[in-house]
């Protein structure tokens, strides 16, 4: 037994060693996986406070972009209020007839909510890009949320603290968003591989498509994390591989990561309603 | 210069995680080269230091940074492995009468070739640790070489720097 403990004694660093490896791989295992929720990470109110701190700090450095984002999003907004104000006067059917009554379609009855969050830290240059928001449980945030800016799709809430959120980046090597091509509702799945944040793959789009340069990605709205037609980008090289069934297709994203300052929490109020259902009839939930 | 642990070292492990926070996390060199400077706190400890104590400290550092860069686990373990290899590169790189009692990581004191040769190594197993399990599988192999190698180069010349600049030789001699 003491040639035991002596042993022990005597390679005690090691053992140390494998026991902390052992526990980092776990940590690893556990917790850096794309749905995995870590319980020490950004959203920690400590580690909020002071990434809340080093942005406002460097947020300074980018009022003028910041102010334009937001003057931009401001012009299109009216520009669509404008749009429907004419059009509710123009339209005058509820009026003419008293008797008649126009069933409206129940499925847009019930819009998406917007949580605005302004963004305290982002890094577009890891395998595994992740932000944090500034905005929490206090806010309406929930784990699951799908995140967008002005110009598209950010990414997805992972986990959420009283105050502050972290978001799985559309830039996550296991990230995947369910998209289409606008213009023939051919819907494919958007993931980023690494390297050029400003570029992402669309996946399984079959080869009697004909897609071409420019077209417009938006998401297909077939999962309940994005509405859909939320913008992704534009098509910007189209390959087909010989040995493929599906073509290799870059697309250019409209959202450019490295600036994102202030973004908008999507909630859907009948996502509970939805995933139950397709939980129920046997359907996967795709990303 | 003892191999206790002092209130010095405490400030430089805040002073180099927050540096690795607040400052390197944006500094990257054309998309590939990025600058760990924390592990800077793990290689100016003292020379003679605890093996086991060592480990901890490396895991710590390597924690807190993760809670930061939402990378669990992942600088925590490449920083225990530094800690474990420091000990041996130490012994490997001994002057040929030994350790001297002031002895310190300086590098006015153990010179330019000791100094890079130490560093260097050190820093290498640490980036090629983080960027291979990063990508935790063989595939992007190819791309991780030049992220490790100008990382490599880049947090190297930020340590020389902050040796030149901080540990003057007069500090060393005191």
């Amino acid at each position: 037994m003491r040639n035991l403990f002596a042993f022990i004694y005597r390679f005690r660093a090691f053992l140390i060693f494998v026991l902390l490896e052992a526990l980092c791989i776990f940590l690893i295992v556990r917790y850096n996986t794309y749905q995995g929720a870590a319980m020490f990470n950004s959203a920690n109110t400590y580690v909020g406070r002071v990434l809340e701190f080093q942005s406002g700090v460097t947020d300074y450095f980018r009022l003028a972009s910041v102010n334009s984002t937001l003057a931009q999003e401001n012009a299109v907004l009216r520009q669509q209020l404008m749009y429907y104000r004419q059009e509710a006067d123009a339209d005058s059917t509820d009026q003419l007839d008293t008797t008649y009554y126009a069933v409206s379609d129940s499925s847009k009855s019930e819009p998406f909510i917007l949580h605005a969050g302004r963004v305290i830290n982002n890094s577009v240059r890891r395998t595994n890009n992740y932000l944090t928001l500034a905005a929490g449980s206090l806010d309406g945030v929930k784990p699951g949320m799908g995140v967008i800016s002005p110009n598209g799709a950010v990414g997805r809430v992972k986990t959420v603290s009283r105050h502050y959120a972290t978001v799985t980046s559309l830039l996550h090597s296991q990230m995947l968003i369910s998209a289409k091509i606008k213009k023939n509702n051919t819907f494919g799945t958007i993931k980023w591989t690494g390297g050029d944040y400003r570029t992402a793959l669309l996946d399984y789009i079959p080869l009697h498509i004909k897609p071409e340069i420019g077209d417009t990605v938006v998401t297909s709205g077939y999962n309940t994390v994005f509405p859909e037609g939320i913008m992704v980008g534009t098509i910007s090289e189209v390959e087909r591989e010989l040995d493929k069934s599906f073509y290799t297709i870059r697309v250019k994203l409209a959202v450019d990561f490295a600036q994102l300052s202030y973004v908008y929490v999507v909630e859907n109020p009948r996502r509970p309603e939805q995933d139950s259902l397709e939980h129920e009839a046997g359907i996967l939930p795709h990303e | 210069m003892n191999s206790s642990l002092g209130i010095r070292h405490i400030v430089q492990f805040v002073v180099f995680v927050a540096l690795q926070i607040l400052l390197m996390d944006s500094l990257v060199l054309f998309g590939t080269g990025f600058s760990f400077i924390y592990i800077a706190f793990l290689l100016f400890l003292p020379i003679n230091m605890n093996r086991v104590l060592l480990l901890f400290l490396g895991f710590i550092a390597g924690f807190a940074v993760d809670i930061f860069y939402d990378t669990m686990g992942i600088h925590a373990a490449a920083s225990v492995l530094l800690a474990y290899l420091r000990p041996m590169i130490l012994n490997l790189l001994t002057p040929r009468d030994g350790y001297d009692t002031n002895d310190s990581v300086n590098i006015h004191v153990m010179g330019w070739r000791w100094f890079l040769a130490y560093a260097l190594t050190l820093i290498l197993a640490h980036h090629t640790a983080v960027f291979l399990l990063e990508i935790f599988s063989l595939e992007g192999l190819s791309a991780a070489v030049p992220k490790i190698l100008l990382s490599v180069l880049f947090t190297g010349v930020v340590m020389v720097i902050l040796q030149l600049l901080f540990f003057s030789l007069k500090r060393a001699n005191r």
